[in-house]
């Protein structure tokens, strides 16, 4: 017998697909879901984090003894009660990020913490904590890293990748350059050439929750966790490591995540909350303000790109290169590195050439966010490709149709492209309604491609059916976006039971086989294939126990449709087909409890392209560019929950929309934030935006059973340029500095203005 | 298993820039041993933060990777994600 | 330090509680009374999470002492379902895949909630505006909008058949 391989991207799937109601839901519409700082325990204490007003200081001393002396103050830690770190620990830069040791590298850094009564009492013990700093010339932009006589902020960092070999310590954490075929001869090849740059500003990932955990080390020492992250495994090793502390000493239990995109797969506070509360042997809760969050979280990091693109009069590309750098705040990053992977990842381009710079200033760490770096690099190529259709009268759809990557072209890393959706993509967008209807006055359309290459990585699942023929499915992902019901919907098209049958949870380290972070947008496909696994495993041993049952051979025995079926020769009396629930009820007498996990490392995530078409209209008089039509078309693999899926659309081009149009940091001339707050901070709100047409593509990934690709990351990629594209189409103005606000089209308006009277 | 190596522009400094060299091994592992053998200082260039892609299979991890014999192996660098 | 009891309404029952004189109420609805359902995003009356109604009043729940409550009825997510019957709104969001973290839905629902007892049949235009004061971060707010206006649609309907 063979158990029925599903066919990649074959839609006779039962559930696979539907619209099944998330499992969490009824949780989350009642306010009955458990976020991290919803969690109180008995006798729990408040903590509060001492936070550096400088952007660049050394530590000369922390005296500690006046809060310690304040009322209802218990704890009192630095970063002497943490064990200390070596440069060349792989962790090394989160550890020192966590909690300062001998330097402070951005205003916000922690360099002290407090745990009292009342949360009240920990404010006020923190801010009695007195902490002398040598203030250091700060380095705020990438620029000033990068100028001869630059103050190094980490002694350590030898610049990775330099050739040669780097000697002396600078703020250039690495070089990547990738490169193809002959340059010099490509561009002497092309009949139009055009360099462009572009420069841009710190965002955050603005996710509504802020962090927030419970930790309570109990006598022995051991200690639970509850928190909000995108990888509560990663929650653990990270506190282990900061602590010197084995794995097994910490259990972290999955809150519910108030949204992340990257900037809940690093951890602040978790570490601080456990040394806390083993020192005060009580529970400690933290909770950052929107102001901490701002100051000493996530920023997506900043770039200054340099592009240049040589074009044949008949549109194909023949040649380009970038120079990338990006800014990734107080510590190294791979932004640059990213940047080089993407820029010309969507062109097949045979001559070409990339060199990317990651440095390091005195701003907060930078986290990931949504599909890093790719949406600064898309707003270069993005915007120069839409520059070159117009140069050579070639409508921006065929110019990219051109010269867009499919299966067995080579990647800027040189291997051959599996199956990939960004042609249909393409065409999904030209046959869509909104590409060929009218505009009004001042508005414009603009057309723009992005991509990301998703990951794997390792996950886990346990299956265990239940008495009366429910399941639960247990996973170590935490479910950022629905996972949860694509979980259940996969599991019921594998068992053949109804999705409402199957309860889908997040399990705590404890209680479930180790899962990497939810990033990468690898859930679904990471994460969908260990349950697949444990689902598949699970049909082995019930056809067993049916085999047991019908006294058959199991090798006689099929599982359709949710039954065991006899399929041998011999005499079918009493070999009825018997459903999963009848097998489970009787687990007791054919072998116990049934129970099947799936764990695996995951290779084969298929990247994604998506296609966007955005429309503006642009207020000649004030600059305010109002989105009024919206068109994404993404390539999913197989969308498993298309409700789901659309929803990781419709975020990431919201997000994508407020990058480009009013989000950025301010820091003023010390590196404070001068913004630290969503009504300076301005994420787009529901009058910003129209309704968002996501338009699911599905060219199945072969590597997953039923052809997932992720989808999380990739919407937030074309956003920026396609808003760009539009305003030129609008206006005539290219932008190519972030944000596109008001001011500045106004300004790019008005020069535009000025130069067509002569001026 | 005689294997085509073909390098990312990246990790090319080893090898004087020649983009596709031949090299041996059951597994990625022993694959990049021998590499290391050929090539001093290639061995360090892969053994972190690369991963392979064979077969149009993005391998994240792939130290054990089984290789066939005839396999092309492409090393590249990791990627991330949000 | 002397705290302060509150005596009022809330969702429908009566309720007292104990509080500090600068305690807002979201702290008060959250730490004292056990009502998480009311989130905090930003404490600075931005992000909306904290939305409560406070005699027929939409507001922020942290721009608001908790002792302003005293004599007051104030509602919040928790009360939004009538015993094992959700809200049309809470099954519209179920249905229309309106949430994704969850984390903004109880001042969502709060605000629309305010919108439709105001204004029974909204377009999106004034859907959008009315919860401008509500930042999501996850969808986009094109589900959110639908369901708001699939809502509306449905406890028109329903007034129509029952009277």
């Amino acid at each position: 017998m063979t158990i029925t391989e599903a066919n990649p991207g074959y839609k006779g799937y039962k559930y696979v697909g539907t619209r099944l109601i998330r499992p969490d839901g009824l949780e989350k519409v009642t306010g009955k879901a458990r976020f991290a700082a919803d969690l109180n325990l008995a006798g729990q204490l408040h903590g509060a984090v001492v936070r550096s007003p400088h952007a660049h200081a050394r530590i000369v001393s922390i005296d500690t003894s006046r809060a310690e002396a304040m009322p209802g103050v218990k704890s009192v830690i630095t970063g002497d009660d943490f064990p200390s770190v070596d440069p060349g620990h792989r962790q090394y830069d989160m550890c020192v990020n966590i909690i300062a040791r001998d330097k402070v590298f951005y205003e916000g850094h922690a360099v002290a913490a407090v745990a009292a009564s009342t949360l009240e009492q920990a404010r006020a013990a923190a801010a009695a904590v007195e902490v002398e700093y040598e203030a250091l010339q700060a380095v705020l932009t990438i620029d000033e890293a990068m100028a001869d006589d630059a103050p190094v902020l980490h002694s350590h960092m030898l610049t990775r990748g330099a050739e040669p070999p780097a000697e002396a310590p600078s703020n250039v954490a690495s070089v990547t350059r990738f490169s193809g075929g002959d340059l010099e001869a490509g561009f002497a090849e092309a009949d139009f050439v055009v360099e462009r740059e572009f420069s841009t500003k710190p965002v955050h990932q603005g996710y509504i929750e802020p962090h927030a955990c419970v930790a309570d080390t109990g006598q022995d020492g051991h200690t639970t966790i509850w928190c909000s992250s995108q990888g509560h495994f990663n929650v653990r090793s990270s506190t282990a490591t900061l602590l010197g502390w084995e794995n097994t000493r910490i259990k972290v239990v999955p809150a519910e995540i108030g949204g992340g995109f990257g900037g809940k797969t690093t951890i602040y506070l978790e570490p601080l909350a456990a040394a806390l509360s083993s020192q005060a042997g009580r529970p400690v809760k933290m909770v950052m303000t929107r102001s901490e969050v701002f100051r000493a979280t996530g920023p997506a990091p900043c770039a200054k790109i340099r592009v240049k693109f040589g074009a044949r009069s008949d549109g194909a590309i023949v040649a380009a290169d970038a120079h990338l750098i990006y800014s990734n705040g107080a510590y190294q990053g791979a932004g640059g590195m990213l940047g080089a992977m993407t820029v010309f990842e969507s062109y097949k381009i045979p001559n070409f050439a990339v060199e990317a710079l990651d440095v390091v200033v005195n701003t907060a760490r930078s986290a990931a966010y949504r599909a890093p770096a790719a949406p600064l690099t898309a707003f270069a190529t993005e915007t120069v490709l839409d520059e070159i259709a117009e140069e050579l009268g070639i409508d921006a759809m065929d110019l990219r149709l051109k010269n867009a990557v499919k299966e067995g072209d080579p990647s800027t890393m040189g291997f051959p492209l599996a199956r990939v959706g960004f042609a249909e993509c393409l065409e999904a967008i030209r046959s869509h309604p909104h590409f060929s209807a009218p505009l009004g006055p001042n508005q414009g359309r603009g057309l723009a491609a992005g991509y990301w290459f998703n990951i794997g990585e390792s996950s886990s699942a346990i299956v265990n059916l239940n008495e009366d023929g429910t399941a639960t499915v247990v996973t170590g992902s935490p479910d950022i976006g629905g996972s949860r019901a694509s979980m259940a919907l996969m599991a019921a098209e594998e068992l053949g039971i109804d999705p409402h049958d199957i309860r889908p949870v997040v399990g705590d380290t404890e209680a479930v086989g180790f899962t990497d972070i939810t990033e990468g947008s690898r859930a679904t496909f990471a994460t969908g294939r260990a349950v697949v696994e444990a689902c598949r495993n699970m049909v082995i041993e019930l056809r067993g126990r049916a085999a047991t049952m019908m006294e058959a051979e199991v090798g006689d025995i099929d599982w359709v449709d949710g039954h065991a079926v006899y399929t041998g020769d011999g005499d079918s009396e009493g070999k009825e087909p018997l459903s999963l629930a009848v097998i489970a009820g009787k687990a007791k007498r054919t072998g116990g409890p049934l129970t099947a996990t799936g764990s695996l490392e995951a290779h084969g995530a298929g990247p994604s392209f998506t296609v966007h078409l955005c429309d503006v209209e642009v207020d000649p008089e004030t600059g305010v560019v109002s989105i009024v039509r919206y068109t994404a078309a993404q390539d999913a693999g197989t969308a498993i929950h298309p409700s789901y899926v659309e929803g990781q659309i419709q975020g990431g081009v919201a997000q994508g929309v407020g990058w480009a149009l009013n989000e950025e940091y301010i820091y003023d001339s010390d590196g404070v934030m001068e913004n630290p707050g969503f009504l300076d901070y301005r994420v787009p709100v529901a009058s910003d935006l129209p309704m968002i047409d996501a338009v699911i593509v599905e060219v199945p990934n072969p590597a997953h059973p039923y052809g997932v690709r992720g989808v999380g990351e990739a919407g937030i990629v074309p956003p920026i340029p396609a808003v760009a594209n539009a305003i030129h189409s609008a206006t005539g103005c290219r932008i190519r500095d972030l944000p596109m606000s008001p001011v500045r089209v106004l300004e790019a308006i008005t020069a535009a203005g000025a130069r067509a009277n002569g001026g | 298993m005689a294997v085509r190596v073909h390098l990312s522009s990246n990790l090319r400094g080893p090898t004087g820039g020649v983009a596709e060299i031949e090299g041996s091994g059951a597994n990625v592992g022993a694959l990049i041993g021998d590499l290391e053998r050929q090539y001093p200082g290639l061995g360090d260039a892969l053994r972190s933060g690369v991963s392979v892609v064979i077969d149009g299979l993005l391998i994240a991890h792939p130290q054990y990777y089984r290789l066939a014999d005839g396999a092309q192996v492409f090393f590249v660098p990791q990627s991330a994600g949000g | 330090m002397t705290r302060v009891h509150v005596t009022c309404t809330i969702n429908g029952d009566p309720a007292e509680f104990l509080c500090d004189g600068g305690q807002t109420l979201l702290d008060a609805l959250r730490d004292e009374v056990g009502l998480t359902g009311v989130k905090e995003g930003c404490g600075t009356g931005d992000c909306g999470a904290c939305s409560v109604m406070m005699d027929g009043r939409l507001l922020c729940s942290c721009l608001v002492l908790a002792a302003e409550a005293e004599g007051s009825d104030v509602s919040t997510v928790e009360g939004m379902a009538s015993g094992d019957e959700l809200h049309p709104l809470q099954q519209c969001f179920l249905e229309g895949a309106a949430l994704q973290c969850g984390i903004c839905t109880p001042g969502f629902l709060v605000a629309a909630e305010a919108l439709l007892e105001r204004n029974p049949d909204p377009t999106e235009t004034e859907v959008r505006y009315a919860l401008a004061g509500n930042l999501c971060r996850c969808t986009g707010y094109d589900k959110i909008v639908r369901s708001v206006m699939a809502a509306a649609r449905s406890i028109n309907a329903g007034a129509g058949s029952g009277h």
